[in-house]
């Protein structure tokens, strides 16, 4: 007999109290997304619920937004969307290609080493996110040069770095030193049998930590904040100045685009690393 | 013949994801130092000035309110992620269970901008719930829920659900199946097998999860300035007002600091509670 944590018959109060929980924490993960996805569709020029009429309008108004470039206004939200897609895509390249040497390292090297090395590179994910912003940007102002987009990127490696790390270290752990050494044995040189059969074998924990990164630092709210000038913004930021007084449907709908792309790449990750590793 | 990571390559290996972290330790070491400034503006002499202005009525209650909101959001997102890891684990279909996976991670990875709106189109006076709850006749005003410690208070939940529900769902897969056969052949009803059998397992883990959260909850900022408004001032609200209009770097840096000591005493804690527990689950 199986005996599930969840009995699939009978179980009375106890199955009832379990699946009520689950439904009312589900509720509280969904409902925001879900409503902010329906009234992007309303026809209305408030945010009143529900909607009288259905409608694209507001689609329409933000591939307006895009494409009727206003060339006055000084932070607009084709600039800042670029912004963010170049710091995810800098911050994902070097993320990836800092964590996959150093995984191997970890994975191949002194047990104890690595416990206190992923002890370090976990840090930034129980540092507070604003005393990060405050500090990063203590550390921008206090330098004499303008280092542009580069005041955002290098803060957003870090935060990226432990999610990436983990995706590596966890793609290492099924590579066996037998299978490298079979290649050497053959006539590679150590580094080649690393690049030829290591990393190809990682592919899937290194195209996740790929997407993390991505979605992490495109989402990145916190310390962007601290961070962005008139020059470099970010799409976040843009959202937050264009509501910070009142709601905006078009918003909606632009929301509505970033959450399918995140869905997207979520989905993906939970694909590429499906049963192997856990997300964290 | 065999491969033998030498310390030379090893240490080549590492240097790049050195000097990746290394602004972040800077950036520790700087607040550090700036909380210990004589100066408000800039480093400039040592003085523990900047932690003694600290100590008003005022910046208390923010640390009071942190602890309380972070508590309770805690409490609730593990009354919730236990169930839904449950759930999780004894879903058959992979298509249901890639749903359920996307739909408790969005939260923690989605614009937080994004998840602020939908809270204002549910809870703002014209929102769903008021519009629902006056349409049935229940109330007659609006509700106010929003730019107050409930709106907060939902937004951590929310926010910080995954990461709580995650860690679980690893330690219930690493629960032992004999365990719960022989308590219900023996039979324990299921709510004697959960709270006897299967809370004392999970506990390491339980604490682990708590932990996370906590110190997540407790350093928030986003959601407390989109949903709580200048009403709900946490610590990392009140430590951007100290720069924004004040320009108190200093006091920013010592309030900072004390956040960090804060969350590390409770992770710090955990880890002893963790340790002590699955002590006495092995005995």
């Amino acid at each position: 007999m199986r005996v599930g944590l969840l009995p699939t018959e009978g179980g009375g109060t106890y199955r009832f109290a379990v699946i009520a929980l689950a439904i009312v924490g589900i509720l509280i993960s969904s409902l925001p997304v879900i409503v902010v996805t329906i009234m992007s569709f309303s026809a209305a020029d408030n945010t009143g619920f529900p909607p009288e009429a259905l409608s694209l309008r507001w689609y329409w108004d933000v591939i307006a937004l895009f494409t009727n470039e206003d060339a006055s206004s000084a932070q607009s939200v084709v600039d800042s969307t670029l912004t963010s897609l170049l710091v995810a895509v800098i911050v994902m390249a070097i993320s990836t290609f800092v964590c996959i040497p150093l995984a191997y390292a970890l994975a191949r090297g002194d047990r104890r080493i690595r416990a206190g090395m992923e002890l370090l590179f976990t840090l930034p994910l129980v540092f507070p996110l604003v005393i990060l912003g405050i500090s990063f940007l203590l550390i921008a102002e206090s330098l004499r040069v303008d280092i542009g987009i580069w005041r955002i990127i290098i803060p957003h490696v870090a935060l990226v770095l432990p999610f990436v790390l983990r995706n590596c270290l966890g793609a290492m752990s099924g590579i066996s030193v037998e299978i490298e050494e079979a290649a050497v044995s053959l006539g590679a040189s150590p580094l080649r049998a690393i690049w030829d059969v290591v990393i190809p074998l990682m592919k899937a924990g290194i195209l996740a930590g790929l997407i993390f990164a991505l979605i992490i630092s495109f989402n990145e709210f916190t310390i962007t904040f601290f961070m962005y000038t008139i020059d470099v913004s970010t799409l976040p930021i843009w959202m937050y100045s264009r509501t910070v007084s009142s709601l905006d449907p078009s918003t909606l709908a632009l929301s509505v685009f970033i959450i399918i792309a995140d869905v997207v790449l979520i989905v993906l990750v939970d694909k590429l690393i499906a049963g192997r590793a856990s997300l964290f | 013949m065999s491969i033998r990571l030498s310390r030379s390559r090893a240490l080549a290996f590492s240097l790049p994801a050195f000097i990746a972290i290394l602004p972040f330790l800077g950036a520790c070491f700087f607040i550090f130092r700036f909380s210990l400034s004589g100066e408000r503006g800039e480093i400039d002499g040592w003085s523990i000035q900047p932690y003694l202005d600290l100590m008003t009525p005022f910046f208390g209650r923010s640390v009071w309110l942190t602890l309380k909101l972070a508590f309770i959001a805690t409490v609730i997102a593990m009354l919730l992620a236990v169930p839904l890891a449950f759930l999780l684990t004894s879903l058959r279909s992979p298509l249901a269970r890639r749903c359920l996976t996307v739909t408790i991670l969005l939260p923690l990875i989605l614009n937080l901008l994004v998840q602020a709106y939908g809270w204002i189109l549910l809870l703002g006076p014209s929102g769903v719930l008021n519009s629902t709850l006056r349409g049935l006749g229940i109330i007659e005003r609006p509700i106010f829920l929003l730019f107050n410690e409930t709106g907060v208070l939902l937004g951590l939940i929310q926010t910080s659900l995954p990461l709580a529900v995650f860690p679980i769902v690893s330690s219930v897969r690493g629960l032992s199946q004999e365990h719960l056969e022989a308590a219900s052949s023996l039979g324990a009803s299921q709510w004697r097998t959960f709270f006897d059998v299967t809370v004392p397992l999970l506990r390491p883990g339980l604490f682990g999860a708590a932990s996370i959260v906590f110190a997540f909850n407790a350093s928030a900022f986003a959601v407390p300035l989109l949903l709580g408004g200048r009403r709900v001032q946490m610590m990392g609200v009140a430590i951007r007002d100290m720069i924004s209009p004040m320009f108190n770097w200093s006091g920013a840096a010592a309030a900072g600091m004390i956040l960090i000591f804060l969350t590390l005493i409770v992770l710090v804690f955990s880890s002893w509670l963790v340790r002590v527990t699955s002590e006495n689950v092995r005995h």
